[in-house]
């Protein structure tokens, strides 16, 4: 990737991501966003996070593949993610079963 | 200069780096694994550590970082972007605060105004205008400072770190932490179902459109959950009514 690409993408990310925390602080302050818009973005994080995990895991060139190891690696940082409501544990959790499964299989 | 710095002292809220603390301590090993991020990602080394300083929010980094040079860069653009929109909400629910703020601190506040910083200030919305400012800032200074060497020190730890240990999985680890711990409500959990899944079936899109396929279907489907969950509450209240008129009160 080019330095030029990689500062467009840093530059046009920050500034909307500015936009987006500013906008309605800013220019909007005594108008209140509409309710089935707020009601959509309550559920964006959800969403995108669960969508860019999975993709991360297992897309990229050569088609979706996610072999064993990282699958259970996933599921294991999940499992501890809900009942530790910690992301070390989490972090910790599923890469000790990636290590451990691979060095298995 | 022991007088500038007397000033400083006396403008920071010791209330506010308390509460930030347990707050940033989570936060350390993220931006370690965006330091990692920085060093592994496509982009140039110093545009990469950049993004802290600039776009300051740790989810659209590691986003931006780990698929800059896999997709378009709009493709990039648009990930790191739909995982900022949740700030509109912060942003909408501050504003009324915001509202008894002198402009400087109207157009400078928002810059820092992270989960975190949204989660304290909300807690502090109704201290008078001067205090709020006084808090607001402090939390968010607090983390911005602190995130920029938490990062900095994961990108010189990064290239020590044997390959043998996989840490280019780490991301996605640590995306599935940020979904399942931020979820607390069963429309929340139906939404990500649903994004990951679909996700899941769109992974080998061209371009990584499977995570925006995917953020559109986990919206359309929470949205949905959460009408049913309402009809079935007014539905269950209705009943209730009806069968003992005095509960309805």
């Amino acid at each position: 990737m080019s330095a030029w690409s990689a500062m467009v993408i840093v530059l046009v990310v920050a500034v909307m991501t500015y936009v987006m925390r500013a906008g309605v602080i800013v220019a909007l302050a005594e108008r209140q966003i509409p309710v089935p818009v707020e009601r959509a973005l309550r559920y964006v994080g959800p969403s995108v996070l669960a969508a860019l995990a999975i993709n991360l895991a297992a897309g990229g060139e050569g088609g979706p593949h996610l072999d064993i190891a990282e699958a259970l690696a996933l599921i294991a940082a999940g499992c501890v993610a809900v009942w530790r409501r910690n992301l070390i544990w989490t972090l910790l959790a599923g890469m000790t079963t990636l290590w451990v499964l691979s060095a298995l299989i | 200069m022991s007088v500038s710095v007397g000033s400083m002292r006396a403008k920071i809220d010791r209330r506010a780096v308390a509460d930030s603390i347990p707050l940033f301590l989570p936060a350390i090993p993220f931006g370690f694994v965006l330091g990692l991020a920085v060093t592994e990602s496509e982009m140039p080394v110093a545009i990469g550590w950049s993004t802290s300083p600039l776009i300051f929010g740790g989810a659209a980094q590691l986003a931006v970082l780990t698929l800059a040079g896999t997709a378009s860069i709009w493709a990039v653009i648009v990930a790191g972007l739909v995982i900022n929109t949740r700030h509109v909400m912060y942003s909408a629910a501050l504003a009324p605060v915001f509202q008894r703020q002198p402009t400087w601190m109207r157009w400078f506040g928002p810059f820092l105004l992270i989960d975190q910083v949204f989660a304290l200030a909300m807690l502090h919305s109704d201290r008078p205008p001067a205090e709020f400012r006084r808090y607001y800032l402090t939390c968010g200074l607090f983390f911005y400072i602190n995130w920029q060497w938490a990062t900095a020190l994961g990108m010189v730890v990064g290239p020590i770190i044997p390959e043998s240990w996989q840490l280019g999985f780490a991301p996605p680890v640590m995306f599935v932490g940020l979904v399942l711990i931020g979820i607390n409500k069963a429309p929340q959990g139906v939404a990500a179902i649903v994004g990951g899944t679909v996700g899941l079936v769109t992974a080998g899109l061209q371009d990584r459109l499977g995570i925006l396929v995917g953020a559109v279907a986990g919206v359309i489907a929470g949205v949905a959950a959460e009408l049913r969950a309402e009809r079935l509450t007014a539905a269950a209240a209705a009943v209730d009514a009806v069968t003992d008129p005095g509960a309805a009160r």
